[in-house]
């Protein structure tokens, strides 16, 4: 398979999509990140370079990136979260494109957007609300389902209820199942509409444990088909002043099993926002922020933490468990040895651009 | 591309408003007013429905509130206003929606922008629905009923999305809890219609014109006396000059204008000596005495308490400041009291003597007095022409303790377009009182007292981050200067923040008392609101 050259209005652009513009015909792991104002970049991460960059159209600024397991096209969420645009990675060009608002209805999907394994549905949470002359009017929020194949200007075909505040979306397993994580985890029938069943996370009633504290806006699964994200949690049943009091966790949903497993590490003195599993070996979590931390999820053990040069958002693994991507803050993504923590490498954004809070999405080609 | 399509809504809307004839609507007390002229052209093209106004007459705020709405208009919705519409626009609301000053007088340090401040929310839940994201008094200087806010409410998550995401959002069904039960809450605590308003919007009030004898502190300069004339201009606005006194030598003139806001909320700006300053007074209810505080324009941290009291006919004995306020027994001293109608007829309390008087005006008094050495420590209530005031002044033996005020300040680092916020700190002298034990309730305020300055690292975890070499440096007077924002390689995450303690030392004859504060260097502000 070959990823053809795009034509670019901008020349700087055009330099660093055609430098290396092909890609090798056998399965190879690229990495996918997003930077300010509105752009998708296709990373090498054995060459350590940006190999292609496309524009998104829009507003910016892209957030979420889900992709098929054709790894073909990739649906970012951008225009303010209230858009989601799928480019073709060969060609570059806008394949789809669903602009949640209208003038009178503003929709924001606030980073719960993913599409099915087979690249044929995306799903979208979206929090409505009506703009009146006057004065606003909340709406009950929902999951929009839409066609990929519906082209530039898709509508959904069909919604389904749905909690407020979910912040992630990930197809499961099963064809029909798409898991939700919000307050707690919902696994919804994408065909039924129903929520089959829930998983409890706030709502947990584990003895001496309060109601966790879950910030899960960076979506990354695809590797080891597992949902994590870090979460921290009161102890009710020690003194507060204790350090005992406060603890790290990461939840872990499996997509194939369709199970979720919480497991505390540590008392909880860094602060984590995102976490990854190592696909080798399904024992072992990568957790980042200002440092980047490897825990035994079996044991709850921190095997290792080392401080980073700058704040990352996101994390991501390669296929063979062996290097860390962080990034998703500023311009960088730096990689790191998955046994030792230590830095093997870094890519810079073209341009110095800000990844702000743009997720990375590993694609297999 | 959006907002193009909202303009476009907009014109229509409006075609349509004067199409229905949206001049009809206004009562005859406010046709002519250009501000009311404004809503009609402008605000009516989407808060309008059948002849009537929406949304906006079901509001009470303050000035700040109001100009912060109209801003917001200007953001949301592409609502272009001249500089001088705005003015217009928000001097028509906040004088017949604004806020009794019984109303506004709890959250006047917000107001006045008192840095270091904390507000203090009724409850837990108002902290953290409302008090999470912003200061709790910008909730607290508005009046609706529960209907409009609960279309705040709407107007929130529709405007920040992210407030149900967010720490002490995501925890709770924050939308619920928004929509069904705060606005309930926030009526009972600040409903529409208010006696106090009625009675206020009611009364003829005084207007601001005339002289008035001034005083206050600045923290690191120390007090000021002074003298302020307003000059009426027409609608409530005034040209104001002032000469202050901060000490021997150090006169500063300056020159500028107000705007009264409400029948009492003073706004001014103004050039004093080569400072360009902000003012956010308060006049009291019978008009005979002005509140409040002065700070840099750019620098809002920088300021000055602000007192005045009237010099007319009317005035009798009225003070605005008796200096110095700490007297040590067995001294002589010069004291002044400042004021309007004074009698040189001054009583300082018991052990005090009178020996000299030096100058004797209605509006100052200057005496030599004479403290016995065996006089009591502690206050006394100054009476001047037989009438008790609100001053004192106070006796002291030695300083027992000294704090640094405020006890907790913050400073945040700046660069680029947004500038550092410094922070001033004041040494105050205090005397234990009658427990004896420094740092309690019944210590006595002595007041300000020079001081040497330092900062050391506040606890093991900044002397091992080295916060003292990256976060900033002290000023001889007080005032904490951070570093610059942004990324700094050698700190990694830190960057310049830091934690720091600051000492202030004060040397009380052969003696030398230390005093400790905390300082925190933090990240910028990017939203410098009005209120904040």
């Amino acid at each position: 398979m070959r990823m053809l050259p795009i034509k670019k209005a901008r020349a700087a652009l055009v330099v660093l999509c055609c430098a290396a513009a092909s890609l090798p015909a056998f399965a190879k792991e690229y990495l996918l990140t997003v930077t300010r104002p509105n752009n998708l970049h296709v990373v090498d991460p054995e060459k350590r370079e940006v190999i292609r960059t496309i524009v998104l159209p829009g507003d910016g600024i892209p957030g979420a990136i889900s992709v098929p397991k054709d790894g073909k096209v990739a649906y970012v969420l951008t225009n303010r979260m209230e858009s989601v645009v799928g480019v073709d990675l060969d060609t570059g060009k806008p394949v789809f494109r669903a602009d949640f608002s209208t003038p009178q209805r503003r929709v924001k999907g606030f980073f719960a957007v993913t599409v099915s394994e087979d690249g044929k549905e995306l799903y979208a949470h979206q929090a409505p609300v009506q703009l009146g002359r006057s004065e606003y009017q909340v709406e009950d929020t929902y999951i929009a389902v839409f066609d990929t194949a519906d082209g530039l200007n898709a509508k959904p075909r069909r919604t389904f209820p749905a909690p407020r505040r979910i912040s992630l979306l990930a197809p499961t397993g099963n064809p029909d199942h798409v898991i939700a994580l919000g307050w707690d985890m919902y696994l919804f029938n994408t065909k039924s509409g129903k929520i089959e069943k829930t998983f409890p996370i706030r709502h947990w009633e584990r003895p001496g444990m309060g109601e966790p504290d879950v910030l899960a806006m960076w979506g990354t699964y695809e590797q080891a088909r597992m949902l994590s994200t870090p979460y921290f949690v009161a102890k009710t049943d020690v003194p507060t002043d204790s350090p005992e009091a406060f603890k790290a966790g990461i939840a872990m949903f499996d997509l194939d099993a369709e199970t979720l497993q919480v497991r505390e590490f540590e008392n909880a003195t860094t602060v984590m926002f995102s976490s990854v599993i190592n696909p080798a070996r399904r024992n072992e979590a990568f957790l980042v922020m200002n440092q980047l931390s490897k825990v035994d999820t079996d044991s709850g053990k921190l095997l290792k933490r080392v401080d980073l040069p700058q704040t990352f958002y996101a994390i991501n693994i390669s296929g063979d468990g062996k290097e860390v991507y962080v990034g998703g803050a500023l311009d960088k993504v730096s990689i790191h040895d998955a046994e030792t923590l230590e830095k093997k490498g870094e890519i810079t954004m073209p341009g110095g651009a800000d990844q702000s809070i743009g997720w990375m999405r590993v694609v297999k080609r | 591309m959006k907002a193009e399509t909202k303009n476009k809504r907009l014109h229509i809307v409006g075609a349509v408003a004067m199409a229905l004839g949206v001049t009809g609507a206004v009562s005859a007390n406010a046709a002519g007013d250009p501000g009311r002229e404004v809503i009609d052209r402008k605000c009516a093209s989407c808060h309008l429905e059948g002849g009537k106004l929406t949304r906006i007459p079901e509001i009470r705020k303050s000035p700040e509130g109001w100009d912060m709405t109209v801003t917001r208009m200007g953001i949301w919705h592409k609502v272009e206003l001249t500089a001088e519409e705005r003015r217009a626009v928000v001097k028509y609301l906040a004088d017949r929606q604004g806020l009794a000053p019984s109303e506004a007088a709890p959250f006047r340090f917000l107001t006045e922008r008192r840095p270091n401040m904390q507000d203090t929310p009724p409850d837990e839940e108002m902290a953290q629905m409302c008090g999470r994201c912003h200061s709790f008094g910008r909730v607290a200087l508005q009046r609706r009923d529960e209907a409009e806010w609960r279309k705040l409410m709407h107007t929130h998550l529709g405007q920040f999305p992210s407030a149900e995401y967010s720490a002490l959002g995501r925890d709770r069904n924050w939308w619920e809890i928004a929509r069904d039960k705060m606005p309930g809450r926030l009526a009972a605590l600040y409903p529409k219609n208010t006696d106090a308003w009625r009675d206020w919007s009611r009364a003829k009030h005084r207007p601001a014109d005339g002289r008035w004898v001034v005083a206050g502190e600045r923290p690191g300069w120390g007090a000021y006396t002074g003298v302020m004339t307003a000059v009426a201009k027409g609608n409530d606005k005034y040209e104001v000059s002032y000469e202050l006194h901060f000490g021997a030598g150090n006169k500063v003139r300056g020159h500028g204008d107000a705007v009264i806001y409400t029948g009492y909320e003073w706004r001014g700006s103004a050039r004093l000596g080569n400072e360009d300053t902000r003012s956010v007074f308060a006049l009291s209810e019978n008009g005979s005495r002005i509140s409040g505080r002065w700070f840099l324009k750019h620098a809002d941290e920088i300021g000055a308490s602000f007192e005045a009291v009237r010099a007319d006919k009317t005035a009798k004995s009225a003070l605005a400041l008796v200096t110095p306020h700490m007297l040590r027994a067995g001294d002589t001293a010069t004291v002044t009291v400042a004021g309007a109608g004074l009698d040189a007829k001054v009583d300082l309390g018991p052990g005090i003597e009178v020996v000299e008087w030096l100058g004797k005006s209605a509006e100052q008094l200057k005496l030599r007095v004479k403290v016995a050495s065996d006089a009591a420590p502690g206050l006394r209530k100054v009476v001047v022409g037989g009438r008790e005031s609100d001053k004192s002044v106070a006796v002291y033996r030695q300083i027992d303790s000294v704090r640094v005020e405020p006890a907790f300040g913050i400073a945040r680092v700046g660069g680029g377009t947004n500038p550092p916020m410094t922070a001033q700190f004041n040494a105050v002298a205090f005397l234990n009182g009658p427990d004896g034990q420094p740092g309690t309730d019944d210590d006595v305020r002595l007041g300000s007292v020079p001081a040497t300055w330092s900062t050391e690292p506040f606890d093991e975890r900044a002397k091992h981050d080295e916060d003292l070499r990256f976060a900033g440096h002290m000023e001889p007077h007080g005032q904490f200067l951070p570093s610059f924002a942004g990324p700094n390689p050698v700190r990694r995450g830190l960057n310049n923040v830091g934690n720091l303690s600051v000492i202030a030392t004060v040397a009380d004859g052969d003696r030398a008392l230390n005093a400790k504060g905390q300082l925190v260097v933090t990240v910028q502000r990017w939203n410098p609101t009005p209120l904040r």
